[in-house]
């Protein structure tokens, strides 16, 4: 196994390398765009039906079927891994939106109806009041797109994209346990690496939710 | 000054929210407005610094129309403490209280210290500056969103029910630190209340609305409790109102008598002699500083004499519900009255607190009794 190890580092690093480009630059990209959404669909009614039924819409698209339309829907080459990045921005921005959404609603009735009785007005409430007491519920989102999305980096190796699922799909090529099985480890510790970061910028980004327990 | 001009607010639902109020709140004094829930009260407070508009009608606020003025620069300048407070969650108990000094782009430093000083001035210990509203308690939180509402200063404070939610010990020494706070600052205060008692302590001017918005009567407590103009009024502020109403009566000019007195080191022989010459059965002990201490029944046996410690006594600055209430709690029926040092000044009974209270009445012509039963007024309400 080491030995296995030692002769192909090359090719797993480069192939988790990869994986982590192709799962977290969506994360990034599906959050800034799910943010300004998840306010518009908060404060205005008009937003709200279509932009929910939109991603419902999206999220229920099967991902191999995504990553193969890519290219007949913006021109791109069929082995572009930016087929897979648009596609997982898709998902993400359709998981993140709800949670944004969710996350503003949750907020107290009294705190906005205060922060609006003080005299703020309705932009800076929601950047500086609304959308920081929403982060608990936007990370948990984040905790499930981040992890869904390095799962769905595998399916990409179909489409040969690279990624750990290249290692699957060699593996099998060339009947190795060893390739297959050093893939699902290193899926699975990226996977739980990602929760336990997004966990601690959490923690560190909202002190007040630790405060409440030491009450 | 603000004051409403025949303001209405209805609701799309159809239910009326307001109906043709107008009103003048002053400068300066407490103006509470207190009626059953659904009555309008809130509506009205939160026509004030625009949270809802009237349908029609205007609200001036010295002299001019609210409705032209820029809604946020406006609530800027008018604290607002609601019953839920309404802290924001994530930010700590100091910047909490700077939030409106920050809006209004003041230094932080500066504004810290000032929000630390004024934590003090609500009674909170300045520890907590750095804590997150989660971490106090209900008391504290409502102590804070007043130092909020105070922060920047406003002219105005608008306050619904900021006293609701928390218990009855609690919510009484907030009302006194209220009183206390108001006596030092002289904001122009919109309170709003269900509760009859804490109006009439708390306003200068009391407001009560009935059902279907209208305001029925605007009046200071006394009058109201005094003069109820209608049968709704008089349910309103309930059976107690007479009792209640002792409490604007100053206790000065109660016919004061002499008291019978022994030093708290006189022996049980020396009790029952001064007893018998006086011919009162209960004599009041009185320390070396002439503090009252307790009544002692001259015709007791033993070495306590039926003790009965003095409870509540009354100053002339108290009013004829606390001489009463000292009266009535009093096994020689007598109140006692002492100085600003707590020296005894003398005594009064509760049937002569009853007979001064009666000459009171006829001396102001009408009685409570008159008013309540005027029913007819109720036709305009």
């Amino acid at each position: 196994m080491i030995e296995f190890l030692s002769v192909n580092q090359g090719r797993i690093l480069g192939d988790l390398e990869q994986h982590l480009y192709l799962s977290l630059l969506p994360i990034i990209i599906g959050l800034v765009i799910a943010i300004p959404l998840g306010m518009l669909a908060a404060n205005s009614r008009w937003a709200n039906a279509p932009l929910l039924g939109l991603s419902s819409v999206t999220y229920s698209i099967p991902s191999l079927a995504l990553f193969i339309a890519m290219p007949g829907i913006i021109g791109t080459k069929i082995l572009d891994p930016i087929n897979v990045v648009i596609a997982l921005s898709l998902y993400t921005t359709a998981l993140l939106f709800r949670s944004v959404l969710d996350g503003l609603r949750a907020v107290p009735e009294p705190v906005k109806q205060a922060s609006t009785a003080m005299g703020m007005r309705r932009a800076r409430q929601l950047l500086t009041v609304e959308l920081p007491v929403a982060i608990p519920v936007v990370a948990a989102g984040l905790r499930v797109a981040a992890v869904s999305n390095i799962s769905l980096v595998s399916v990409g190796a179909l489409i040969g994209v690279g990624g750990l699922g290249d290692l699957f799909t060699y593996g099998f090529q060339i009947g190795s346990y060893y390739y297959i099985g050093s893939g699902i480890v290193l899926s699975v510790l990226l996977a739980l690496i990602a929760d336990v970061v997004i966990v601690v910028i959490q923690r560190i980004a909202t002190p007040w939710t630790r405060a409440r327990a030491a009450r | 000054m603000i004051e409403f001009e025949s303001v209405t607010k209805r609701f799309p639902g159809g239910g009326v929210g307001v109906e043709d109020v107008s009103l003048t709140i002053p400068t300066g004094k407490i103006t509470v407005f207190v009626g059953p829930s659904g009555c309008g009260k809130t509506t009205s407070l939160r026509m004030i610094n625009r949270m809802l508009e009237p349908s029609s009608g205007r609200i001036l606020h010295d002299g001019q129309d609210v409705a032209k003025l820029d809604k946020a620069k406006l609530r800027r300048g008018m604290g607002y403490v609601i019953q839920q407070v309404g802290l924001l969650p994530h930010r700590t108990i100091v910047d909490n209280v700077c939030t409106v000094p920050f809006l209004l782009g003041r230094s932080k430093a500066r504004a810290r210290a000032d929000a630390v000083a004024l934590l003090e001035r609500v009674g909170l210990d300045p520890v907590i500056a750095k804590r997150y509203p989660a971490q106090l308690s209900g008391g504290q939180q409502q102590r804070v969103g007043v130092a909020r509402a105070l922060a920047a200063d406003p002219p105005v404070m608008l306050m619904d029910e900021p006293f609701s939610a928390v218990d009855p010990i609690v919510r009484e020494s907030l009302q006194d630190e209220f009183l206390r706070l108001q006596h030092d600052l002289g904001k122009t205060i919109v309170f709003v209340t269900h509760d009859v008692d804490e109006a009439v302590k708390l306003g200068d001017q009391v407001a009560v609305f009935g059902g279907g918005g209208r305001l029925v009567q605007v009046d200071a407590p006394e009058d109201l409790l005094g003069r109820p103009r209608n049968a709704f009024v008089a349910s309103l502020i309930g059976r107690d109102r007479g009792y209640r109403r002792l409490s604007f009566v100053p206790a000065r000019d109660l016919p004061s008598h002499d008291v019978v007195t022994v030093s708290t080191d006189a022996t049980t022989r020396e009790v029952h002699e001064t007893s018998e010459r006086t011919g009162k059965s209960w004599v009041l002990s009185v320390d070396s500083d002439g503090r009252p201490v307790s009544w002692l029944d001259g015709r007791g046996d033993g070495d306590d004499l039926g003790r009965v410690p003095v409870g509540n006594t009354f100053t002339d600055d108290d009013s004829c519900r606390a001489a009463l209430d000292g009266a009535l709690a009093s096994p020689a029926g007598l109140a006692v009255h002492v100085d600003a040092d707590g020296r005894v000044v003398g005594g009064v009974g509760h049937d002569e607190i009853a007979r001064y209270v009666t000459s009171l009445r006829s001396a102001e012509g009408g009685t409570a009794e008159d008013a309540g039963q005027d029913a007819a007024v109720e036709a305009d309400a």
